[in-house]
């Protein structure tokens, strides 16, 4: 007795749909989110917790790290070109990719799954948090490319309000994680570190590295909560204004040797 | 003393078609030692009542070995995707080892993979991993019109690479823990690449390797990956997947700028 009828075998499937092969750019804009979150991303987060780093020296240190930041040729552009195109990029596609996947860690605990989930969800508060600190720091109040002497202060204000400060560690952590991870995920995908090994050792390094620039930031926020209490802003005039020219040198005629004049070698 | 009857309490998703409503049916059989959860829904079979003692259907469900080598009878038991075949009771109610009492007041669920359309009960439609290893063409291509000759020699040293990915059993259970198996990504899957690394490594499949390379570059494709590494996690045969992946996503990347520049 044949309880059902054996369906008829539809024409598209239903359910997950096969491989389309030879369709669509995903694997070039995947690879790019990829490449885009440590070339230039990761590039720019290092650079900027090591410049914060400058916060340890004080006000004035870490004013003329950002005066010599923006000095920098075509900084404009380069600040768009380098860092907010392509992190707009891979903030926006990155969410795109977290929003299409379907978590399981409360099925499968497993480590690797919960990776998988926290660099979604650290991605997505790094997102929050950069958005915020790019409109507060460098989008409104005083505009510190022109006025790097406010830098120190402005962050002290900001950083005043315990709220933003448990933000500030939180995302700090957060990002920190995501990029340390994000390296590790990128030798895995590219085919870098295919062997269970490889990719555990590289864990441990990229792990050590992560803590490591995490601890850099964490250092820099103490530093301007509580190592310089209500900072002075500094004036930067004392300052030597920039590379000044070493004295050229006289070469005497007939010698190959400038600085052992008279001497043919 | 009468002793109690040892019973085994399960509780089976169900349903009668593939568009039917999805129900739950608890049943409760005679309690055996060493009986796995192919026998179980065996048992189902020779009398089909449910714990309220109401006639219902046999259970349907896909087997064929009863060895872990057929890969047909992958199912969600206990919420989690395994072998029916190879999954035993005893140590799914908490005896992992010799001698230990199973705790019978647990219940097993089962119920069909969650990410494969249901045909009927415990049987789902797994043919997207057909159409897959179509896509890739995981095959060694030797049909001619004449006679071909013998296949070129293969070292050992490539064999013992190739074996442990041979193991695929296409039960799918790599595809159904995956995070990024879904509707929305339309991604390949942990062992359709495993299978294209074992049929490129192959010294006649690779003649197909470059037409493999640009099929997992496609949408779906290897880039859909985001390494939770799940598969390698459940895979029952103990496939080298992430290996597979790493080393995959690299040839199609190489490919894929070696394509740029040269096609
Ligand atoms: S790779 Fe493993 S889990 Fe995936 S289908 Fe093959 S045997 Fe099953
Ligand atoms: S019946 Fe063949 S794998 Fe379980």
């Amino acid at each position: 007795m044949a309880a059902a009828a054996p369906p008829a075998l539809p024409t598209k499937l239903k359910g997950v749909q096969p491989l389309r092969t030879g369709e669509g750019h995903s694997f070039l804009w995947r690879r790019l989110h990829s490449l885009s979150g440590i070339i230039p991303i990761g590039a720019f987060l290092v650079e900027h917790i090591v410049s914060n780093f400058e916060t340890w020296n004080g006000p004035l240190a870490y004013a003329q790290q950002v005066k010599f930041l923006n000095s920098l040729p075509l900084v404009r552009i380069l600040e768009w070109a380098f860092i907010f195109i392509p992190l707009a990029f891979h903030a926006l596609y990155g969410v795109w990719i977290a929003f299409r996947g379907r978590a399981s860690v409360n099925v499968y605990p497993w480590a690797g799954n919960w990776g998988y989930v926290m660099q979604r969800v650290t991605g997505i508060i790094a997102l929050l948090y950069i958005g915020y600190h790019v409109w507060t720091q460098r989008f409104s109040g005083v505009s510190l490319p022109e006025n790097p002497a406010y830098a120190f202060h402005k962050v002290q204000v900001e950083l005043s309000n315990p709220w933003i400060l448990a933000v500030y560690v939180i995302a700090m952590i957060a990002t920190c994680w995501h990029f340390a991870y994000g390296i590790w995920l990128f030798a895995a995908k590219w085919g870098i570190t295919p062997g269970n090994e490889a990719r555990k050792k590289f864990g441990y390094v990229c792990a050590a590295g992560g803590t490591a620039l995490c601890f850099l930031g964490l250092i820099a926020i103490y530093s301007v909560v509580w190592k310089y209490p209500n900072a002075p802003i500094p004036s930067m005039a004392p300052q030597p204004a920039g590379i000044t020219e070493p004295a050229p040198v006289v070469v005497t005629p007939g010698t190959t040797n400038p600085s052992q004049p008279g001497q043919v070698q | 003393m009468a002793a109690v009857a040892k019973t085994i309490k399960v509780e089976i998703k169900r349903q009668s078609s593939p568009d039917a409503k999805a129900v739950t049916e608890s049943f409760e059989i005679p309690y055996r030692p060493n009986m796995n959860i192919t026998s179980l829904l065996g048992e189902i079979a020779l009398n089909p009542k449910t714990i309220t003692g109401a006639d219902t259907t046999p259970i349907t469900y896909d087997s064929n070995c009863l060895e872990e080598i057929c890969g047909s009878c992958a199912m969600l038991i206990n919420g989690k995707a395994m072998m029916a075949c190879s999954a035993l009771v005893d140590k799914l109610l908490g005896a992992h080892e010799h001698g230990q009492q199973p705790d019978l007041a647990k219940t097993i669920t089962l119920a069909p993979l969650s990410k494969f359309p249901v045909v009927r009960d415990l049987a789902v439609d797994r043919s997207v991993l057909f159409e897959n290893l179509k896509a890739v063409k995981a095959w060694v291509p030797i049909d001619g019109t004449y006679d071909l000759g013998a296949g070129p020699k293969q070292h050992p040293q490539i064999q013992e690479q190739r074996y442990p990915l041979s193991n695929c059993i296409s039960c799918t259970i790599c595809m159904e823990v995956c995070p990024q198996f879904n509707d929305a990504t339309g991604f390949v899957g942990a062992a359709t690449i495993a299978q294209a690394k074992l049929f490129n490594m192959d010294p006649a499949g690779s003649v197909l390797k470059e037409e493999r390379l640009r099929a997992l570059a496609g949408d779906g494709g290897i880039q859909e990956c985001g390494f939770a590494q799940n598969c390698v996690q459940a895979c029952p045969k103990g496939l080298p997947l992430t290996e597979a992946i790493s080393d995959m996503g690299r040839d199609v990347f190489v490919q894929q700028v070696k394509d740029f520049f040269t096609r």
